[in-house]
């Protein structure tokens, strides 16, 4: 498994001819500009690729119904596998384990200090008895292991980011922004960890992060392919950088913002 | 001394057991597939003596059993099995077929069907299906957040009380709840067996090294016929780090009810995942008994994962999906 994925990580990214992305990348831009035009006074409106899936899957009603976010091992699981694997990709851990553990009394340390940069996921961590501490951490753990056991870091070269999402605010409108969400970034490869079922909208979601990395960078030049992975069954799913995936992207985010459940064409 | 019915396939298999089987035993278990008449002689399941309810908090100084499962794990480091790296190809094939033909006959717009142990394999004992929490359901999730405990922390407190606390954390509110409001009486009985679970799983279950990678409710989800059927299944715990090829993964299983052939056989069933997901399955499986303090140690064998492959074909082929 490593090896696979390491090798489409580092793999070079295919060509693209330059006007005929420029030329999408300008399409994009002038799709995004109508989109925040048109939501002028409406409120701000943050796109990621869960709004992208939950569009595509006509499933937007039930998450409206969906209960208030509460931080859960599960939902705690993902921030907190994020930094152990970043502790042992710098070397300060030597397994999962010791990483997470290392984070957690992060946690209690800052709380305990005082330090500014806590935040409300540290303040969740820190005010849970011992059993609740290692029923997270055992979550985060997992999630790590499966992460930091997929793919062979030596190979990925540097640099190397892992875990920073990446917004792009529209220049038109305050009120609207995009997010890019990968879990490691190489300069050829977002490496995007996936969880659910396998669905249609998956190509969407991740040419959402195409899309933003594209208005992100200077000059036009083409960022990287975004490679899905789902760590359940060991699927991936991956996305070149095509003008059609700037197309995709961008109705991507106009479907969301329409609120509308129409299909969105394939860049496939 | 207990026996099971268990598939003519894998009744080959031997099968080290917490009383009955002997450490060197397992040492001199093959890590290949033994040729067809050249196998061993099951070695019967041994149940321990049911042992009583220990006091809270206190561990046995040297894990004892623990010890014994985790030298049956390890094995000969020298004789882990290599598989055919064609297996997960053709066990998928075999299973792809079946799935559409599933399909087939639900119709491509059907829901996804969503099939697990439960489903595939029956429910474990005292589990009833859409009545709610059972009280062996609710000693299931409350021994398995025990489990984890023991897994990473290796000590454990007040066991409902930390068990508690686990699946509070873990987002169980409306067991916690439902716990929570049961009588004095019954809690006081439910505290009283999660103990005698509790003591039970500090004997058995081993303390690993960080470097063993042990990871708890690692879910494995396997796509069929584009999605339209999804096995899936969680090991309660996983240890060993995966390499291209070689099979070098160990997997536990933790049963509070029981019986134990049908939690043997989820094992292999999660074996069968695992080889779908990375290409070669778990080398050695162990399942712990909680309630029984009973505990066995056996070699994944490709007979075991195309015995299930069948009983998964068979299923989709009559099952109840309709």
């Amino acid at each position: 498994m490593a090896d696979r994925l390491t090798d489409i990580l580092v793999a070079p990214v295919t060509a693209v001819d330059p006007s005929s992305w420029d030329a999408a990348l300008e399409e994009a831009k002038g799709i995004l500009a109508g989109l925040a035009v048109r939501r002028a006074g409406a409120g701000p409106f943050r796109v990621t690729g869960h709004e992208v899936r939950a569009a595509l899957c006509g499933d937007a009603a039930d998450h409206a119904e969906q209960p208030p976010f509460a931080w859960s091992a599960h939902t705690a699981r993902r921030a907190l596998g994020l930094a152990a694997v970043r502790l042992l990709v710098a070397g300060g851990a030597r397994s999962p384990v010791e990483a997470v553990r290392a984070r957690l009394g992060e946690s209690s340390g800052w709380i305990r200090d005082g330090d500014p940069c806590a935040s409300r996921l540290d303040r969740w961590v820190a005010g849970l008895s011992p059993a609740g501490r290692t029923a997270v951490g055992a979550e985060a753990v997992t999630w790590a292991t499966r992460l930091w056991c997929a793919l062979d870091w030596s190979a990925l070269g540097s640099p190397l980011g892992i875990g920073r999402d990446r917004w792009w605010d529209s220049p038109h409108s305050a009120l609207l922004a995009l997010r890019s969400r990968a879990e490691v970034r190489t300069d050829r490869t977002n490496f995007v960890v996936l969880s659910g079922p396998r669905r249609e909208s998956v190509r969407a979601e991740l040419a959402l992060v195409t899309l933003v990395e594209s208005l992100r960078t200077r000059g036009g030049a083409v960022p990287g392919r975004v490679v899905g992975w789902w760590p359940d069954s060991g699927h991936l799913v991956r996305v070149e950088p095509e003008p059609a995936v700037l197309t995709l992207g961008a109705e991507a985010v106009a479907l969301v913002l329409a609120g509308a459940d129409a299909p969105v064409r394939s860049a496939a | 001394m207990a026996t099971t019915k268990i598939p003519k396939i894998a009744k080959k298999a031997t099968f080290v057991a917490g009383a009955s089987g002997t450490r060197d035993r397992a040492m001199q278990l093959p890590g290949y597939v033994t040729p067809r008449g050249h196998t061993a002689p099951m070695v019967l399941v041994a149940p321990r003596p049911l042992l009583r309810s220990a006091p809270p908090g206190v561990a046995p100084a040297d894990r004892g059993s623990g010890r014994e499962v985790l030298a049956l794990l390890r094995g000969d480091t020298a004789a882990r099995p290599r598989f055919d790296p064609e297996l997960a190809g053709g066990l998928r094939a075999w299973l792809e077929d079946a799935a559409y033909d599933v399909v087939t006959k639900r119709g491509e717009h059907a829901p996804s069907l969503f099939l697990g142990p439960s489903q595939l394999l029956g429910l474990p004992a005292g589990w009833r299906d859409h009545e709610g929490l059972s009280d062996e359901l609710i000693l299931s999730r409350l021994a398995h957040a025990l489990f984890g405990q023991l897994v990473h922390e290796g000590e454990l407190g007040d066991p409902l009380r930390d068990a508690l606390d686990a699946l509070r954390a873990s987002g169980a509110g409306a067991l916690v709840g439902h716990v929570e409001s049961l009588s004095a009486a019954a809690r006081a009985a439910l505290s009283e067996t999660l103990a005698s679970h509790a003591a039970n799983m500090k004997e058995m279950v081993p303390r690993f090294a960080p470097g063993w990678m042990p990871r708890t409710n690692d879910r494995v989800a396997i796509p069929l016929a584009g999605g339209r059927v999804m096995l899936h299944g969680s090991f309660d715990l996983l240890v060993g780090l995966p390499q291209p090829g070689t099979a070098s993964l160990c997997a536990l299983g933790l049963s509070t009810s029981g019986p134990w052939a049908r939690e043997r056989r989820s094992l292999h069933y999660l074996a069968l995942l695992e080889t779908l997901r990375s290409g070669t399955p778990p080398f050695r499986l162990a399942l712990l008994e909680s309630a029984t303090g009973r505990y066995g140690v056996e070699d994944v064998r490709e007979e075991h994962l195309r015995a299930i492959a069948s009983h998964l074909c068979a299923w989709l082929a009559t099952g109840p999906h309709g």
